[in-house]
């Protein structure tokens, strides 16, 4: 996957199910290094990470820690995500992932979060393209 | 109802984050309609290899970004602000993809202001390439706050800081 960040998730927790055997939950953290290219325009002096970074953040964590069952997932929308906090330069970003399935695609609903607190809730919805 | 557009006046973002080219047309208040080329040689290609062409698909989040970046032109000439503020991207929703972008496409946005309350403004929208939808923007809502706002000393409680 091509990504405007060098970092890449590490799995703290791996995916299991929940109660029911549906809510497949997992954990990363990204270790958000001053060195990311994006600080240099994002902006010049004052860097902070683009939101649109959380959101890549969670979308990498989701295809790290995929649902026991999905096939190749693609993508599909962002179905909401609210900013609610700042990301600097030589944050930890923890990604918190719940999947649920749906009719032919799965829905991540996702919180990240730093030392200071929440940084974004984003929900994404992804295509079940069949074997992976 | 178009006028020339300074884009590197008009936002703070710079390289490698300043993911709108030119503006084609604006009309302040209600419309813009911007272009993005992709190439090849930006940074996020930088570790490419040959061999999947799959694996050039340009990032969706930095489609997004870049239309975002379009509505906030709309934003600068349509609601001006004082030297100082930065352009917050709080939420959005209804973000849905088409086919993948990828190097050699040139990307036209569509951002619409569908309501602003004071500092904050929703957009709509969306981008083509050529006849292809590659993203639609049900709902994008953007505020603008001072700088000092995002810092993290001000954070913990002080809002001053030359």
């Amino acid at each position: 996957m091509v990504s405007p960040l060098l970092a890449r998730p590490r799995v703290v927790s791996p995916v299991e199910a929940g109660p029911g055997g549906d809510g497949f939950r997992g954990t990363c953290t990204v270790a958000v290094s001053p060195d990311e290219p994006v600080f240099a325009g994002h902006y010049p002096g004052f860097p902070i990470l683009p939101g649109v970074c959380v959101v890549q953040c969670v979308h990498e964590a989701a295809a790290m820690l995929p649902p026991a069952g999905a096939g190749r997932l693609d993508l599909a929308a962002i179905t909401s995500t609210r900013f609610v906090g700042a990301v600097f330069p030589g944050d930890d970003i923890t990604v918190d992932l719940a999947w649920k399935r749906g009719d032919g695609f799965w829905a991540c609903t996702a919180k990240a979060y730093t030392d200071r607190g929440e940084a974004a809730h984003v929900r994404l919805c992804y295509t079940d393209g069949g074997a992976a | 109802m178009t006028a020339p557009i300074d884009v590197l006046a008009a936002l703070p973002h710079r390289y490698p984050m300043l993911l709108v080219d030119r503006v084609a047309e604006v009309a302040p208040g209600r419309h813009i309609r911007a272009l993005k080329a992709v190439t090849l040689n930006e940074p996020w290609y930088a570790a490419s290899v040959p061999g999947s062409p799959a694996d050039l698909a340009y990032p969706q989040v930095l489609l997004v970004e870049s239309w975002g970046q379009a509505a906030g032109l709309l934003a600068n000439v349509s609601f001006p602000t004082e030297p100082g503020q930065v352009m917050l991207f709080g939420s959005m929703s209804d973000v849905t993809f088409g086919r993948p972008v990828r190097p050699g496409d040139v990307i036209e946005h569509d951002a619409r202001v569908l309501k602003s309350l004071g500092d904050t403004v929703v957009f709509e929208g969306s981008s083509r390439v050529g006849d292809d939808e590659v993203l639609g923007v049900g709902r994008m809502v953007m505020a603008m706050r001072p700088a000092a706002v995002l810092r993290p000393d001000a954070l913990a409680g002080s809002e001053t800081r030359s």
